[in-house]
Protein backbone atom coordinates (compact mmCIF):
# COMPACT_ATOMS: atom_id res chain seq x y z
CA UNK A 1 0.00 0.00 0.00
CA UNK A 2 1.28 3.43 -0.66
CA UNK A 3 1.19 6.09 1.78
CA UNK A 4 2.64 9.61 1.82
CA UNK A 5 2.41 12.12 4.64
CA UNK A 6 0.27 15.18 4.16
CA UNK A 7 0.20 18.31 5.45
CA UNK A 8 -3.12 20.59 6.28
CA UNK A 9 -3.72 23.99 7.70
CA UNK A 10 -5.47 23.63 10.53
CA UNK A 11 -9.15 24.75 9.31
CA UNK A 12 -9.24 26.76 12.52
CA UNK A 13 -6.38 29.16 10.94
CA UNK A 14 -9.01 29.52 8.23
CA UNK A 15 -12.00 30.78 10.34
CA UNK A 16 -9.77 32.85 12.75
CA UNK A 17 -8.52 35.09 9.98
CA UNK A 18 -11.19 37.38 9.87
CA UNK A 19 -14.03 38.93 11.72
CA UNK A 20 -14.83 35.27 12.56
CA UNK A 21 -12.49 34.88 15.11
CA UNK A 22 -14.27 37.07 17.21
CA UNK A 23 -17.20 34.36 17.29
CA UNK A 24 -15.29 31.61 20.12
CA UNK A 25 -13.25 31.81 22.55
CA UNK A 26 -10.91 28.86 21.29
CA UNK A 27 -10.32 30.56 18.24
CA UNK A 28 -9.20 34.01 19.26
CA UNK A 29 -7.25 32.59 21.62
CA UNK A 30 -5.59 30.35 19.20
CA UNK A 31 -4.35 33.48 17.40
CA UNK A 32 -4.08 35.90 20.25
CA UNK A 33 -1.60 33.32 22.12
CA UNK A 34 1.53 33.87 19.76
CA UNK A 35 1.21 37.31 20.24
CA UNK A 36 0.76 37.46 24.07
CA UNK A 37 3.08 35.27 25.13
CA UNK A 38 6.16 37.56 24.18
CA UNK A 39 4.39 40.48 25.85
CA UNK A 40 3.03 38.52 28.51
CA UNK A 41 6.56 36.59 28.81
CA UNK A 42 8.71 39.25 28.90
CA UNK A 43 6.74 41.47 31.45
CA UNK A 44 6.82 38.72 34.14
CA UNK A 45 9.87 37.53 33.47
CA UNK A 46 11.41 40.59 34.81
CA UNK A 47 9.69 39.66 38.17
CA UNK A 48 10.93 36.55 38.39
CA UNK A 49 14.31 36.69 37.94
CA UNK A 50 16.95 37.57 40.25
CA UNK A 51 19.34 40.58 39.77
CA UNK A 52 22.13 38.97 37.90
CA UNK A 53 19.59 37.10 35.64
CA UNK A 54 17.78 40.73 35.15
CA UNK A 55 21.22 41.98 33.54
CA UNK A 56 21.05 38.70 31.66
CA UNK A 57 17.57 40.42 30.64
CA UNK A 58 18.76 43.34 29.38
CA UNK A 59 21.57 42.39 27.09
CA UNK A 60 19.61 39.62 25.58
CA UNK A 61 17.12 42.29 24.70
CA UNK A 62 19.92 44.80 23.22
CA UNK A 63 21.11 41.44 21.21
CA UNK A 64 17.55 41.30 20.19
CA UNK A 65 17.34 44.73 19.05
CA UNK A 66 20.46 44.35 16.56
CA UNK A 67 19.25 41.07 15.45
CA UNK A 68 15.70 42.53 14.29
CA UNK A 69 17.95 45.58 13.03
CA UNK A 70 20.01 43.18 11.16
CA UNK A 71 16.78 41.11 9.58
CA UNK A 72 15.55 44.39 8.56
CA UNK A 73 18.47 44.65 6.45
CA UNK A 74 19.01 40.97 5.29
CA UNK A 75 14.85 41.13 4.20
CA UNK A 76 15.79 43.91 1.94
CA UNK A 77 19.06 42.53 0.13
CA UNK A 78 21.92 43.63 2.32
CA UNK A 79 23.70 41.68 4.09
CA UNK A 80 25.25 43.59 6.89
CA UNK A 81 28.18 42.39 9.18
CA UNK A 82 28.34 45.71 10.85
CA UNK A 83 25.23 45.64 13.55
CA UNK A 84 28.20 47.07 15.88
CA UNK A 85 28.08 50.43 13.39
CA UNK A 86 24.87 50.86 14.80
CA UNK A 87 25.08 49.99 17.57
CA UNK A 88 28.65 52.39 18.46
CA UNK A 89 26.61 55.14 16.61
CA UNK A 90 24.28 55.28 18.59
CA UNK A 91 26.27 54.78 21.88
CA UNK A 92 28.91 57.42 21.22
CA UNK A 93 26.38 60.13 20.83
CA UNK A 94 24.07 59.56 23.57
CA UNK A 95 27.47 59.09 24.92
CA UNK A 96 29.08 62.72 23.99
CA UNK A 97 25.53 64.48 24.50
CA UNK A 98 25.59 62.93 28.26
CA UNK A 99 28.91 64.01 28.53
CA UNK A 100 29.17 67.85 27.19
CA UNK A 101 25.76 69.09 27.32
CA UNK A 102 24.94 67.62 30.50
CA UNK A 103 21.51 66.16 28.70
CA UNK A 104 19.25 63.83 30.54
CA UNK A 105 19.28 60.12 29.12
CA UNK A 106 15.42 60.62 28.59
CA UNK A 107 16.31 63.41 25.68
CA UNK A 108 19.87 61.51 24.33
CA UNK A 109 18.43 58.60 24.14
CA UNK A 110 15.64 59.31 20.92
CA UNK A 111 17.96 62.13 19.37
CA UNK A 112 20.88 59.66 19.50
CA UNK A 113 18.21 56.87 18.05
CA UNK A 114 16.83 59.08 15.49
CA UNK A 115 20.35 60.69 14.48
CA UNK A 116 21.92 57.76 14.92
CA UNK A 117 20.05 55.82 11.85
CA UNK A 118 20.61 58.82 10.54
CA UNK A 119 24.34 58.96 10.21
CA UNK A 120 24.68 55.54 9.53
CA UNK A 121 22.63 56.09 6.79
CA UNK A 122 24.88 58.73 5.46
CA UNK A 123 27.92 57.00 5.84
CA UNK A 124 26.65 54.17 4.15
CA UNK A 125 24.96 55.75 1.24
CA UNK A 126 27.91 55.76 -1.23
CA UNK A 127 27.62 52.11 -0.70
CA UNK A 128 23.73 51.53 -1.94
CA UNK A 129 24.72 50.36 -5.21
CA UNK A 130 26.83 47.30 -3.97
CA UNK A 131 25.44 44.30 -3.79
CA UNK A 132 26.14 40.99 -1.67
CA UNK A 133 29.49 40.75 -0.46
CA UNK A 134 30.59 44.41 -1.29
CA UNK A 135 28.01 45.54 0.76
CA UNK A 136 28.61 43.19 3.49
CA UNK A 137 32.52 43.70 3.38
CA UNK A 138 32.24 47.53 3.40
CA UNK A 139 29.55 47.28 6.68
CA UNK A 140 32.06 44.93 8.01
CA UNK A 141 35.01 47.44 7.76
CA UNK A 142 33.30 51.16 8.86
CA UNK A 143 33.22 50.26 12.97
CA UNK A 144 36.83 48.74 13.09
CA UNK A 145 37.27 52.26 11.07
CA UNK A 146 35.88 54.36 13.20
CA UNK A 147 37.71 52.57 16.29
CA UNK A 148 40.78 53.45 14.82
CA UNK A 149 39.94 57.11 14.17
CA UNK A 150 38.73 57.29 17.90
CA UNK A 151 42.17 55.96 19.22
CA UNK A 152 44.35 58.01 16.72
CA UNK A 153 42.67 60.95 17.24
CA UNK A 154 41.81 60.42 20.81
CA UNK A 155 38.37 62.44 20.48
CA UNK A 156 35.98 61.58 22.27
CA UNK A 157 37.95 60.24 25.07
CA UNK A 158 40.23 58.26 23.33
CA UNK A 159 41.25 54.94 24.46
CA UNK A 160 39.73 55.59 28.03
CA UNK A 161 36.48 56.51 26.31
CA UNK A 162 33.66 58.62 28.54
CA UNK A 163 32.69 57.49 32.12
CA UNK A 164 30.81 58.72 35.17
CA UNK A 165 27.47 59.51 32.25
CA UNK A 166 23.98 59.79 33.83
CA UNK A 167 21.96 56.32 34.57
CA UNK A 168 18.10 55.88 34.29
CA UNK A 169 16.72 56.44 37.43
CA UNK A 170 15.81 53.11 38.31
CA UNK A 171 16.82 49.59 38.06
CA UNK A 172 12.46 48.71 36.77
CA UNK A 173 13.28 51.78 35.01
CA UNK A 174 16.03 50.21 32.84
CA UNK A 175 14.51 47.23 32.82
CA UNK A 176 10.98 48.33 31.09
CA UNK A 177 12.50 50.73 28.65
CA UNK A 178 14.21 48.00 26.68
CA UNK A 179 11.44 45.54 26.84
CA UNK A 180 8.56 47.84 25.58
CA UNK A 181 11.34 48.94 22.96
CA UNK A 182 11.62 45.70 22.05
CA UNK A 183 8.23 44.78 22.27
CA UNK A 184 7.51 47.61 19.93
CA UNK A 185 10.24 47.10 17.29
CA UNK A 186 8.82 43.69 16.86
CA UNK A 187 5.75 44.15 16.58
CA UNK A 188 5.95 47.57 14.99
CA UNK A 189 8.52 46.58 12.66
CA UNK A 190 6.58 43.23 11.58
CA UNK A 191 3.48 45.21 10.75
CA UNK A 192 5.89 47.45 8.33
CA UNK A 193 7.06 44.26 6.66
CA UNK A 194 3.83 43.18 5.97
CA UNK A 195 3.08 46.45 4.45
CA UNK A 196 3.24 47.55 0.97
CA UNK A 197 6.09 49.44 1.63
CA UNK A 198 7.52 46.21 3.45
CA UNK A 199 6.51 44.10 0.32
CA UNK A 200 8.55 46.87 -1.88
CA UNK A 201 11.64 46.33 0.55
CA UNK A 202 10.96 41.75 0.11
CA UNK A 203 11.08 42.81 -3.83
CA UNK A 204 14.11 44.11 -3.77
CA UNK A 205 15.61 41.51 -2.11
CA UNK A 206 14.14 38.82 -4.25
CA UNK A 207 14.90 40.92 -7.67
CA UNK A 208 16.27 44.08 -7.50
CA UNK A 209 15.81 44.96 -11.62
CA UNK A 210 11.86 44.07 -11.50
CA UNK A 211 11.26 46.34 -8.90
CA UNK A 212 13.34 49.04 -10.64
CA UNK A 213 10.88 48.18 -13.67
CA UNK A 214 7.74 48.64 -11.72
CA UNK A 215 9.48 52.46 -11.89
CA UNK A 216 10.37 52.47 -7.97
CA UNK A 217 13.26 54.18 -7.10
CA UNK A 218 14.91 51.64 -5.29
CA UNK A 219 17.68 53.42 -3.48
CA UNK A 220 15.81 55.66 -1.64
CA UNK A 221 13.54 52.52 -0.38
CA UNK A 222 17.03 50.68 0.09
CA UNK A 223 18.10 53.67 2.14
CA UNK A 224 14.90 53.90 3.96
CA UNK A 225 15.41 50.51 5.14
CA UNK A 226 18.79 51.69 6.43
CA UNK A 227 17.94 53.99 8.49
CA UNK A 228 15.05 51.98 10.37
CA UNK A 229 17.62 49.35 11.05
CA UNK A 230 20.14 51.84 12.21
CA UNK A 231 17.58 53.55 14.24
CA UNK A 232 17.06 50.52 15.83
CA UNK A 233 20.48 49.15 16.48
CA UNK A 234 21.10 52.94 17.68
CA UNK A 235 18.70 53.01 20.00
CA UNK A 236 20.31 49.54 21.71
CA UNK A 237 23.53 51.28 21.99
CA UNK A 238 22.39 54.65 23.06
CA UNK A 239 20.52 52.29 25.79
CA UNK A 240 23.16 50.18 26.94
CA UNK A 241 25.37 53.54 27.31
CA UNK A 242 23.59 55.02 30.06
CA UNK A 243 22.89 51.71 31.31
CA UNK A 244 26.98 50.73 31.99
CA UNK A 245 27.59 55.44 32.57
CA UNK A 246 30.00 54.55 30.37
CA UNK A 247 31.13 54.62 26.30
CA UNK A 248 34.49 54.01 24.63
CA UNK A 249 35.96 51.32 22.13
CA UNK A 250 34.47 48.07 23.28
CA UNK A 251 31.14 49.52 21.61
CA UNK A 252 32.35 49.00 18.34
CA UNK A 253 33.20 45.43 18.99
CA UNK A 254 32.67 42.48 16.47
CA UNK A 255 30.26 40.86 18.83
CA UNK A 256 28.14 43.31 18.17
CA UNK A 257 27.97 42.28 15.09
CA UNK A 258 28.56 38.49 14.97
CA UNK A 259 25.54 37.76 17.62
CA UNK A 260 22.87 39.21 16.04
CA UNK A 261 23.40 37.48 12.69
CA UNK A 262 23.88 34.19 14.56
CA UNK A 263 21.00 35.03 16.46
CA UNK A 264 18.95 35.54 13.17
CA UNK A 265 20.25 32.36 11.67
CA UNK A 266 18.86 29.83 14.73
CA UNK A 267 15.90 31.67 14.97
CA UNK A 268 15.07 31.96 11.24
CA UNK A 269 15.02 35.33 9.22
CA UNK A 270 13.09 36.83 7.55
CA UNK A 271 10.53 36.82 10.59
CA UNK A 272 12.04 39.65 13.26
CA UNK A 273 10.46 37.51 15.69
CA UNK A 274 12.89 34.58 14.38
CA UNK A 275 16.38 36.83 15.17
CA UNK A 276 14.92 37.87 18.30
CA UNK A 277 13.83 34.13 19.45
CA UNK A 278 17.54 33.20 18.72
CA UNK A 279 18.88 35.93 20.66
CA UNK A 280 16.62 34.73 23.44
CA UNK A 281 18.42 31.34 22.85
CA UNK A 282 21.69 32.33 22.62
CA UNK A 283 22.78 34.51 24.84
CA UNK A 284 21.38 32.88 27.94
CA UNK A 285 23.18 29.80 26.60
CA UNK A 286 26.58 31.36 26.30
CA UNK A 287 25.86 33.06 29.85
CA UNK A 288 25.31 29.34 31.37
CA UNK A 289 28.33 28.12 29.65
CA UNK A 290 30.50 30.93 31.19
CA UNK A 291 31.14 27.87 34.00
CA UNK A 292 33.25 25.57 31.58
CA UNK A 293 35.88 28.82 31.71
CA UNK A 294 38.13 28.50 28.02
CA UNK A 295 35.79 25.60 26.57
CA UNK A 296 32.80 27.87 26.41
CA UNK A 297 33.52 28.84 22.78
CA UNK A 298 34.11 25.49 21.81
CA UNK A 299 30.75 24.35 23.15
CA UNK A 300 29.17 27.07 21.62
CA UNK A 301 30.12 26.36 18.69
CA UNK A 302 29.40 23.40 18.16
CA UNK A 303 26.00 24.09 19.23
CA UNK A 304 25.26 26.76 16.35
CA UNK A 305 27.07 24.04 13.81
CA UNK A 306 24.60 21.34 15.14
CA UNK A 307 21.49 24.29 14.91
CA UNK A 308 22.37 25.45 11.70
CA UNK A 309 22.56 22.13 10.06
CA UNK A 310 19.95 20.12 12.29
CA UNK A 311 17.55 22.80 11.24
CA UNK A 312 18.51 25.46 8.93
CA UNK A 313 15.08 26.72 8.71
CA UNK A 314 15.54 28.41 12.02
CA UNK A 315 13.50 27.92 15.17
CA UNK A 316 10.53 30.01 14.73
CA UNK A 317 9.72 28.81 11.00
CA UNK A 318 9.39 25.05 12.29
CA UNK A 319 7.59 26.28 15.34
CA UNK A 320 5.00 28.30 13.45
CA UNK A 321 4.77 25.25 10.85
CA UNK A 322 4.28 22.95 13.35
CA UNK A 323 1.47 25.59 14.92
CA UNK A 324 -0.69 26.10 12.09
CA UNK A 325 -0.50 22.72 9.93
CA UNK A 326 -0.80 19.29 10.94
CA UNK A 327 0.47 16.06 9.32
CA UNK A 328 -1.50 12.46 8.65
CA UNK A 329 -0.29 10.13 6.40
CA UNK A 330 -2.80 9.34 3.52
CA UNK A 331 -2.87 6.57 0.70
CA UNK A 332 -2.09 7.57 -2.39
CA UNK A 333 -4.43 6.60 -5.27
CA UNK A 334 -4.20 7.83 -9.16
CA UNK B 1 16.67 1.89 -23.26
CA UNK B 2 14.44 3.99 -20.27
CA UNK B 3 11.14 2.76 -19.02
CA UNK B 4 9.08 4.78 -16.69
CA UNK B 5 6.51 3.03 -15.00
CA UNK B 6 3.47 4.10 -13.14
CA UNK B 7 5.42 7.45 -11.66
CA UNK B 8 3.72 9.48 -9.54
CA UNK B 9 5.18 12.82 -7.82
CA UNK B 10 3.73 14.90 -5.27
CA UNK B 11 4.86 18.09 -4.83
CA UNK B 12 3.18 18.51 -1.21
CA UNK B 13 -0.74 17.90 -1.51
CA UNK B 14 -0.70 18.73 -5.64
CA UNK B 15 0.05 16.20 -7.85
CA UNK B 16 2.43 16.59 -10.37
CA UNK B 17 2.52 13.33 -12.48
CA UNK B 18 -0.03 11.09 -11.92
CA UNK B 19 0.56 7.33 -12.96
CA UNK B 20 2.80 8.47 -15.81
CA UNK B 21 4.26 5.33 -18.11
CA UNK B 22 6.46 5.77 -21.30
CA UNK B 23 9.36 3.99 -22.77
CA UNK B 24 12.31 4.65 -24.94
CA UNK B 25 13.82 2.47 -27.42
CA UNK B 26 17.72 2.63 -28.35
CA UNK B 27 17.67 5.29 -31.10
CA UNK B 28 14.72 6.50 -30.52
CA UNK B 29 13.74 10.14 -30.54
CA UNK B 30 10.83 10.62 -28.60
CA UNK B 31 8.81 13.39 -27.40
CA UNK B 32 6.59 14.03 -24.77
CA UNK B 33 4.20 16.92 -25.62
CA UNK B 34 1.85 19.27 -23.76
CA UNK B 35 1.03 22.59 -22.15
CA UNK B 36 2.35 24.67 -19.03
CA UNK B 37 1.88 22.79 -15.66
CA UNK B 38 1.23 19.63 -17.41
CA UNK B 39 4.27 18.11 -15.56
CA UNK B 40 6.97 18.02 -18.49
CA UNK B 41 9.78 19.81 -16.33
CA UNK B 42 8.81 17.44 -13.40
CA UNK B 43 8.42 14.68 -15.60
CA UNK B 44 12.19 15.30 -16.78
CA UNK B 45 13.67 16.13 -13.14
CA UNK B 46 12.39 12.93 -12.20
CA UNK B 47 14.34 11.14 -14.67
CA UNK B 48 17.54 12.65 -14.50
CA UNK B 49 17.18 12.58 -10.71
CA UNK B 50 17.19 16.34 -10.06
CA UNK B 51 14.08 15.94 -8.26
CA UNK B 52 16.10 14.00 -5.30
CA UNK B 53 18.15 16.30 -4.42
CA UNK B 54 15.16 19.30 -4.59
CA UNK B 55 13.60 16.59 -2.31
CA UNK B 56 16.55 16.57 0.42
CA UNK B 57 16.76 20.59 0.01
CA UNK B 58 13.40 21.12 0.29
CA UNK B 59 12.79 18.45 3.55
CA UNK B 60 15.39 20.12 5.96
CA UNK B 61 13.76 23.53 5.05
CA UNK B 62 11.04 22.19 5.98
CA UNK B 63 9.22 23.50 2.74
CA UNK B 64 7.51 21.49 0.33
CA UNK B 65 7.74 17.86 0.86
CA UNK B 66 8.15 16.06 -2.44
CA UNK B 67 6.71 12.13 -2.45
CA UNK B 68 7.52 10.06 -5.49
CA UNK B 69 6.30 6.33 -6.46
CA UNK B 70 6.96 4.57 -9.60
CA UNK B 71 9.65 3.00 -11.30
CA UNK B 72 12.54 4.15 -13.79
CA UNK B 73 14.42 1.79 -15.41
CA UNK B 74 17.69 2.14 -17.48
CA UNK B 75 19.05 -0.07 -19.36
CA UNK B 76 17.89 -2.94 -17.59
CA UNK B 77 18.47 -0.82 -13.97
CA UNK B 78 16.22 0.00 -11.86
CA UNK B 79 17.54 3.97 -11.02
CA UNK B 80 14.72 5.44 -9.25
CA UNK B 81 16.68 5.94 -6.08
CA UNK B 82 20.17 6.79 -8.01
CA UNK B 83 21.80 10.53 -7.33
CA UNK B 84 21.74 12.69 -10.27
CA UNK B 85 25.51 12.62 -10.73
CA UNK B 86 25.61 8.80 -10.97
CA UNK B 87 23.14 9.18 -13.47
CA UNK B 88 25.36 11.15 -15.55
CA UNK B 89 27.68 8.13 -15.47
CA UNK B 90 25.57 6.19 -16.75
CA UNK B 91 24.83 8.24 -19.60
CA UNK B 92 21.43 9.74 -18.81
CA UNK B 93 22.18 13.04 -19.10
CA UNK B 94 19.66 16.70 -18.99
CA UNK B 95 19.57 19.73 -21.22
CA UNK B 96 17.37 21.88 -18.51
CA UNK B 97 15.38 24.47 -19.68
CA UNK B 98 15.48 27.91 -19.48
CA UNK B 99 19.31 27.48 -20.54
CA UNK B 100 21.26 27.43 -17.76
CA UNK B 101 24.97 28.03 -18.86
CA UNK B 102 27.16 29.48 -16.66
CA UNK B 103 26.89 33.34 -17.48
CA UNK B 104 30.59 34.70 -16.51
CA UNK B 105 32.76 32.37 -17.94
CA UNK B 106 32.89 32.08 -21.77
CA UNK B 107 31.74 29.03 -23.97
CA UNK B 108 34.37 27.13 -24.64
CA UNK B 109 35.38 27.45 -20.22
CA UNK B 110 31.77 25.99 -20.04
CA UNK B 111 32.29 23.14 -22.48
CA UNK B 112 34.92 22.51 -20.10
CA UNK B 113 33.20 22.58 -16.96
CA UNK B 114 30.21 20.59 -18.23
CA UNK B 115 32.87 17.73 -19.13
CA UNK B 116 35.10 17.58 -16.41
CA UNK B 117 34.09 13.98 -15.87
CA UNK B 118 35.71 13.50 -19.02
CA UNK B 119 39.50 13.41 -20.50
CA UNK B 120 41.16 15.79 -21.82
CA UNK B 121 40.94 13.86 -25.03
CA UNK B 122 37.45 13.59 -25.14
CA UNK B 123 36.82 16.52 -23.99
CA UNK B 124 38.21 18.21 -26.94
CA UNK B 125 36.43 15.76 -29.42
CA UNK B 126 32.66 16.84 -27.99
CA UNK B 127 34.03 20.34 -28.35
CA UNK B 128 34.89 19.99 -31.51
CA UNK B 129 31.71 17.94 -32.65
CA UNK B 130 29.30 20.00 -30.80
CA UNK B 131 30.88 23.08 -32.49
CA UNK B 132 30.18 21.02 -36.02
CA UNK B 133 26.84 20.77 -34.94
CA UNK B 134 26.28 24.23 -34.23
CA UNK B 135 28.15 26.33 -36.45
CA UNK B 136 26.95 29.87 -35.05
CA UNK B 137 28.76 28.56 -31.77
CA UNK B 138 32.41 28.48 -32.87
CA UNK B 139 32.31 32.20 -33.96
CA UNK B 140 31.74 32.82 -30.01
CA UNK B 141 34.06 30.91 -28.39
CA UNK B 142 35.53 33.60 -26.30
CA UNK B 143 32.32 35.22 -25.96
CA UNK B 144 31.33 35.31 -22.44
CA UNK B 145 27.81 33.13 -22.18
CA UNK B 146 25.71 35.78 -20.46
CA UNK B 147 26.60 38.18 -23.71
CA UNK B 148 25.10 35.34 -25.82
CA UNK B 149 21.41 35.59 -27.46
CA UNK B 150 18.81 33.32 -26.42
CA UNK B 151 18.75 30.61 -29.15
CA UNK B 152 22.77 30.78 -28.73
CA UNK B 153 22.36 29.37 -25.46
CA UNK B 154 20.11 27.15 -25.96
CA UNK B 155 22.84 26.10 -28.10
CA UNK B 156 25.55 25.99 -25.80
CA UNK B 157 23.26 23.97 -23.49
CA UNK B 158 22.51 21.41 -25.42
CA UNK B 159 26.52 21.62 -26.50
CA UNK B 160 27.35 21.14 -22.88
CA UNK B 161 24.99 17.88 -22.29
CA UNK B 162 26.85 16.44 -25.40
CA UNK B 163 30.35 17.20 -23.77
CA UNK B 164 29.48 14.27 -21.24
CA UNK B 165 28.69 11.97 -24.29
CA UNK B 166 25.64 10.91 -23.51
CA UNK B 167 23.87 7.65 -24.55
CA UNK B 168 20.34 8.93 -23.78
CA UNK B 169 19.89 13.07 -24.15
CA UNK B 170 16.78 14.52 -22.29
CA UNK B 171 16.15 18.12 -23.55
CA UNK B 172 13.40 20.32 -21.58
CA UNK B 173 11.84 22.19 -23.79
CA UNK B 174 14.56 23.07 -25.99
CA UNK B 175 12.79 25.82 -28.40
CA UNK B 176 11.70 28.01 -25.46
CA UNK B 177 11.70 30.95 -26.14
CA UNK B 178 12.81 30.97 -30.05
CA UNK B 179 12.01 32.23 -33.36
CA UNK B 180 10.44 30.56 -35.60
CA UNK B 181 13.34 30.14 -37.61
CA UNK B 182 15.98 29.25 -34.78
CA UNK B 183 13.28 26.76 -33.78
CA UNK B 184 14.12 24.79 -37.47
CA UNK B 185 17.24 25.53 -37.25
CA UNK B 186 17.70 23.69 -34.22
CA UNK B 187 14.93 20.79 -34.90
CA UNK B 188 17.32 20.15 -38.42
CA UNK B 189 20.12 19.86 -35.56
CA UNK B 190 18.47 17.52 -33.35
CA UNK B 191 17.92 15.36 -36.31
CA UNK B 192 21.28 15.32 -37.24
CA UNK B 193 22.82 14.59 -33.55
CA UNK B 194 20.95 11.37 -34.15
CA UNK B 195 21.96 10.57 -37.24
CA UNK B 196 25.53 11.08 -37.25
CA UNK B 197 25.80 10.16 -33.28
CA UNK B 198 23.07 7.71 -33.05
CA UNK B 199 22.45 8.91 -29.72
CA UNK B 200 18.81 8.53 -28.22
CA UNK B 201 16.72 11.91 -27.49
CA UNK B 202 13.81 12.36 -25.33
CA UNK B 203 12.42 15.71 -25.84
CA UNK B 204 9.38 17.49 -24.01
CA UNK B 205 8.23 20.92 -25.73
CA UNK B 206 4.83 22.70 -26.04
CA UNK B 207 5.33 23.69 -29.65
CA UNK B 208 3.79 20.62 -31.29
CA UNK B 209 4.50 22.03 -34.89
CA UNK B 210 8.15 21.91 -35.01
CA UNK B 211 8.69 18.70 -32.38
CA UNK B 212 6.03 16.41 -34.49
CA UNK B 213 7.56 15.81 -37.92
CA UNK B 214 10.98 15.05 -36.45
CA UNK B 215 9.75 12.22 -33.39
CA UNK B 216 9.32 8.59 -33.83
CA UNK B 217 6.92 8.40 -31.31
CA UNK B 218 4.89 11.03 -29.05
CA UNK B 219 3.37 11.49 -25.79
CA UNK B 220 0.95 13.99 -24.98
CA UNK B 221 1.07 14.75 -21.36
CA UNK B 222 -1.96 16.72 -19.83
CA UNK B 223 -2.50 17.52 -15.73
CA UNK B 224 0.29 14.79 -15.08
CA UNK B 225 -1.65 12.13 -17.32
CA UNK B 226 -1.02 10.40 -20.13
CA UNK B 227 -3.64 11.86 -22.65
CA UNK B 228 -2.39 10.46 -25.85
CA UNK B 229 0.35 8.19 -27.24
CA UNK B 230 1.43 7.15 -31.11
CA UNK B 231 4.01 7.39 -33.56
CA UNK B 232 4.56 11.11 -34.92
CA UNK B 233 2.62 10.98 -37.80
CA UNK B 234 -0.36 9.78 -35.82
CA UNK B 235 -0.61 12.33 -33.54
CA UNK B 236 -0.09 14.95 -36.06
CA UNK B 237 -3.45 13.25 -37.82
CA UNK B 238 -5.28 13.30 -34.59
CA UNK B 239 -7.78 15.66 -34.47
CA UNK B 240 -7.43 16.39 -30.88
CA UNK B 241 -3.77 17.31 -31.52
CA UNK B 242 -4.94 19.22 -34.10
CA UNK B 243 -7.32 21.57 -32.24
CA UNK B 244 -5.20 21.64 -29.58
CA UNK B 245 -1.85 22.32 -29.95
CA UNK B 246 -2.31 23.64 -33.98
CA UNK B 247 -5.47 25.96 -33.46
CA UNK B 248 -7.12 24.15 -36.76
Amino acid sequence: MKRRRERIDRGIKVRSEDIFALCSWREMLYLAFPRLLPIVGLILLSFVLSIYWQKVLLSVSVFALLAISWDILAQTGMISLGQALFFGMGAYLAGIMNHTWGLSPFITIPVATVSGGLFCTLLLLPVLRLRGIYFSMVTLILPLMLVRIVEATKIFGGTEGLSGLGALPSRWVELYTVILALLAALFGLRRLMGSDFGLVLKGINDNDRSVMSAGINIYWFKAQALFIAGSVGAFAGAYMTHVYMFVGMPVFALDYSILPIAAAVVGGTGTLAGPMLGAFILVPLSEILRGLGGLRIVFYGLFLVVFTVALPEGIFHYIARKYHQFERWVEVDT
Amino acid sequence: MLEIQNLMVFFENALALNDFSMEVKEGEIVGVIGSNSAGKTTLMNTVSGLIIDMKIKEQRKGGERITIYGEIIFNGQDITDTHPYHRVKMGLVLARERHPIFPESDVTENLKIAGHQKSKSEIKEMTQYAFTLFPALSQLRRRKAGFLSGGEQQMLSIGMALVTKPTLLLLDEPLLGLSPMMQTMLVQAIQNLRKESGITIFITEQFARPILPMIDRGYVIENGMLALTGTGAELMDNPEIKAAYFGI
